[in-house]
């Protein structure tokens, strides 16, 4: 029960906040909006037993990444009348189009076929319950799967997060 | 679908569909290239979102991968990428920027700066 | 009997050809003459060496050169066939074409493209020997084309003037006419027989419908070749080449070619009485048109073309009653008188520097001893009023034609009341009466060229023409006066050595003999002495008119016969007609082909409407990459939506 209300809670703050990014002129409002969606998803991650995750989404991805969007706005600094007007055209239309049905079909598949009961059932029983470890989503049982199961991949985004300071620096620099 | 017993797959995956459509809107709809990254963070939030469900709740007893934590691991490089990535988009767009002052992505139509 | 020799007759002056053709230009004169005279007496040496050598135990000699093609059951040789007939006409050929070259030596000192003139002249050369020997209708039709192309090169020889140029277009376009006719031929006949060697269709077994089909379609190549009503028309206009040219082409040989083509394939026409009938009314309906119209014609040429035709009309009325013999022995004398007034009136019109308009001549036999009596030889030869070669020939024909039982069991409808036997005798009346006309104006032509005074400007100063043209004129004159040995009749020559000389004896057995049978042995002396009053009689009454009074003569028959007269001057208007008829829708038709077809079809929709087309199709491709990311993105968004449908939809 408090899951429910919780989670409709935050589902419905996420969506707020997602849709006054793509509908605010202002960018900075964009951007604090996101934020507001990433605290609002945080949360949700925790409704799913996904600890770890949430804080580093809070720590990370809302502190540092959407820091870096609020500076790069202030850098721009633009101005109200530079920010520029929408423009609908045909083929904006046509992908709207597009992704609300790419979004019918998702929610229908979901909806329907993929948890006819809405979790794993055996019998009369939930099993998934049953299938979380205990620490799940923590912190050793994550790291157990990034340092054993996924060492390579985590090396390699390692290298990947080396490129794209280089990168950064390079492009944005100018004249090098 | 039971409403009131939320703890279903079904909503976090409905959610998740819906934040990705709104995030697939923004890129094709705006103008202005800061609020396309913004939007593409949210779409990669709703994928993490989805990585997360099915990690949640499986849709078989025993994980072809040896647990089920696999999909924690995978959100885990999703945010890395989507920071680097986010960095890098972000320097382009200032770089443009210094030669255009403009943001706005029809006005990028053209190889040479 | 086998040989392998024989096609070095043809070869020969085809060598000779592409040598003064190709390097002609930058050889010394004499060597271009050597060469070109050369090769046509070594053709006429190798001919004669054949000619002696046949006899009773080799009728022919064969060779079968090269495979030329096979496709399927059709096998087409390159082969040769040298037996009585071929091998004479060889003779006459080289020859007659030697002497030609000669004369022409003296004629075209100074043209400077002379080289190409003897290249051409070795060319034709060549391919009539391969027309004469051939051994199959597709080697004799080689020749056939090859000698309307070389008539075509050198009637146009002087392209740079419009009107020679259309004279040899015009020849070759009449001729090609004929030519479809020669191919419907072959293709009949190789349809029903499975072959194309004239040896084996002479043997051949053809019913009538069969037969006579491609009899008629062989007869219209030989209409258009040897100018036969109603395809004439281009040999007047030939006489825009080289006088020499129009001696051996368009006289002696070429035009030769379709009563040889007839003769040759004799077993063909005798199985088709009906085409002979045919034959022989085109040829004296041929005779007499051209003659009325040459008793009208100023330009000396051109009254020896227009009598070229109607002594062709001659041959095809000797062959078309069943006479071959005796329409090949005119062929034989006719190459001989023909060639030899023809080269006269060229040593006439190089005397005269270029004057070919005999009402401007006049007297010349005080300047041109030689030439008048070469030409007066001829002319007696022509016209027969004295028994030499000419007589004899055109006689024999008459006479066969009276006598003919060809047609007797022929009728005009297919139930059989009237019988042609009246055909025979209508063709002597009117052939008898073509005598007479051949015999005026030829007389006439002499009269006004020779006799009288000298009508022309006094700047002109007439000259007898070099030696080198002076001799081939004695030589051939003295042929037509021997020729007279070949139409010697049997009654009189029998059991002398003589006889193996007559025509009729020497070709025993060559031709077949008409349905109806031979005619019956007939008296000569009532055909001889009728056809002596014929030609004496126009031998008269151009004498009366155009001996003394020269010009006035005309003006008096003008003053009688006005209106005929003018027509004939104007060749009745029979290039009028054809050109209203044929010519102009032709040109109408091609236009609107052009407009309808070529400009707006083709043009339009190919040439213009597919780039068009495709400058549509990439305008509209283009629009894909035109830099709009968001546009991109669009379409990505557009795919992901078909893929997430079919992959989770329809599984």
């Amino acid at each position: 029960m408090a899951e429910a209300i919780l989670f409709y809670l935050f589902a419905i703050g996420a969506l707020v906040a997602g849709a006054q990014v793509i509908f605010r002129r202002n960018p900075i409002y964009g951007a604090l909006s996101l934020v507001g969606a990433l605290f609002f998803l945080s949360g949700i991650y925790v409704l799913l037993a996904a600890h770890l995750i949430a804080i580093l989404q809070i720590i990370v991805y809302a502190g540092a990444v959407m820091v870096l969007f609020v500076f790069v706005i202030m850098l721009l600094n633009l101005k109200e009348e530079e920010l520029g007007e929408q423009r609908i055209t045909a083929w904006k239309g046509v992908g709207l189009a597009a992704v609300v049905a790419s979004f019918g079909v998702i929610a229908w598949r979901a909806l329907g076929p993929a948890f006819p009961q809405g979790a794993l059932m055996q019998g009369d029983r939930r099993v998934d319950n049953a299938l979380l470890v205990s620490g799940f989503g923590g912190v050793k049982t994550v790291g157990r799967i990034l340092y054993l199961a996924s060492i390579l991949p985590f090396e390699v985004t390692s290298l990947l997060l080396l490129v794209a300071v280089v990168a950064a620096v390079v492009v944005a620099k100018g004249r090098i | 679908m039971d409403f009131f017993h939320a703890h279903q797959a079904q909503h976090y995956l409905v959610l998740a569909a819906m934040l990705f459509a709104l995030g697939a809107a923004g890129v094709v709809l705006r103008r202005n290239a800061i609020i396309v990254l913004m939007s593409i963070e949210l779409m990669l939030n709703a994928v993490n979102l989805t990585f997360l469900a099915f990690s949640r709740f499986p849709l078989v007893p025993n994980s072809p991968m040896g647990s089920f934590l696999t999909g924690h691991a995978a959100v885990f490089f999703v945010i890395a990428t989507a920071a680097a990535e986010a960095s890098v988009g972000l320097a382009i767009i200032i770089a443009v920027f210094r030669s255009r002052t403009s943001v706005n992505v029809d006005e990028f139509d053209t190889l040479k700066l | 009997m086998e040989v392998t020799w024989l096609h070095l007759i043809p070869l020969l002056p085809l060598i000779g050809a592409a040598v003064c053709g190709l390097v002609g230009k930058w050889l010394p004169k004499s060597w271009v003459y050597a060469v070109a005279l050369g090769s046509v007496l070594l053709s006429f040496l190798i001919g004669l060496r054949a000619f002696i050598g046949l006899g009773e135990q080799t009728p022919l000699f064969h060779e079968l050169w090269f495979n030329w093609f096979s496709a399927g059951s059709l096998r087409v040789d390159m082969a040769f066939t040298f037996d009585r007939l071929s091998g004479a006409l060889t003779l006459v050929v080289t020859g007659v074409g030697f002497l030609i070259h000669v004369y022409s030596v003296g004629y075209m000192e100074e043209d400077p493209g002379y080289w190409r003139y003897f290249s051409y002249l070795n060319l034709f050369i060549a391919a009539m020997m391969t027309l004469v020997l051939g051994d199959n209708l597709v080697a004799m039709f080689v020749g056939w084309e090859g000698v309307g192309l070389c008539s075509y090169l050198l009637i146009g020889f002087w392209f740079t003037d419009e009107e020679k140029a259309y004279a040899g277009r015009k020849a070759f376009v009449v001729n090609r006419i004929g030519d479809f006719g020669f191919l419907i031929g072959i293709f009949i006949l190789f349809n029903q027989t499975g072959t194309v060697g004239i040896a084996q269709i002479n043997s051949a077994v053809l019913p009538l419908g069969v037969a006579s089909m491609a009899a008629l379609c062989l007869f219209i190549g030989a209409a258009g070749k040897s100018a036969q009503l109603p395809l004439y028309i281009w040999l007047p206009d030939a006489m825009a080449g080289p006088t020499p040219v129009s001696a051996l082409i368009h006289a002696a040989t070429m035009v030769t070619a379709g009563v040889y083509m007839v003769a040759r394939l004799s077993h063909l026409y005798v199985s088709a009485p009906g085409v002979m009938a045919v034959v022989a009314v085109v040829g004296v309906l041929t005779a007499l048109w051209s003659a009325l119209i040459a008793t009208s014609q100023n330009d000396i040429k051109k009254v020896l073309a227009y009598s070229t035709v109607s002594q062709l009309g001659y041959m095809f009325i000797g062959v078309g009653v069943g006479a071959f013999f005796a329409g090949t022995m005119h062929l034989v004398t006719h190459a001989f008188f023909k060639a030899c007034l023809f080269l006269g009136s060229g040593a006439v019109i190089h005397g005269l520097h270029g004057e070919q308009d005999i009402q401007k001549m006049g007297g010349l036999r005080k300047y041109l001893p030689s030439t008048r009596t070469t030409f007066l030889v001829a002319t007696i030869a022509i016209t027969g009023i004295l028994p030499i070669s000419g007589f004899f020939s055109k006689d024999e024909i008459l006479g066969q034609a009276l006598h003919t039982r060809a047609f007797s069991f022929l009728t005009l409808t297919p139930n059989g009341s009237a019988r042609l036997t009246w055909l025979g005798p209508l063709i002597y009346a009117v052939g008898s009466f073509s005598a007479f006309l051949t015999s005026f104006y030829m007389w006439r032509c002499y009269f006004l060229t020779f006799s009288g005074e000298y009508r022309g400007p006094d700047s002109v100063h007439p000259h007898e023409s070099p030696s080198v043209m002076t001799v081939p004129l004695w030589i051939l004159a003295a042929l037509s006066v021997v020729g007279l040995v070949l139409g010697l009749p049997q009654a009189w020559v029998h059991g002398t050595g003589l006889q193996h000389w007559t025509w009729e004896h020497f070709t025993e057995g060559v031709f077949s003999r008409p349905r109806g049978g031979a005619p019956e042995e007939f008296s000569p002396y009532l055909g001889y002495g009728i056809a002596l009053i014929v030609g004496w009689a126009g031998w008269a009454c151009s004498y009366a008119l155009f001996f003394k009074r020269g010009l006035a003569g005309d003006e008096l028959l003008t003053a009688r016969v006005q209106g005929l007269r003018r027509a004939l001057a104007n060749k009745l208007y029979v290039d009028e007609l054809y050109d209203f008829l044929i010519v102009r829708p032709l040109w109408a038709l091609a236009r609107g082909l052009f407009r309808v077809v070529d400009a707006t079809l083709i043009d339009g929709i190919f040439v213009n409407g597919i780039p068009a087309l495709i400058a549509w199709v990439g305008a509209m491709a283009r629009r894909f990459q035109n830099g709009d990311v968001q546009r991109y993105l669009a379409v990505t968004a557009l795919g992901v939506a078909a893929l997430l449908y079919v992959f989770l939809v329809r599984g």
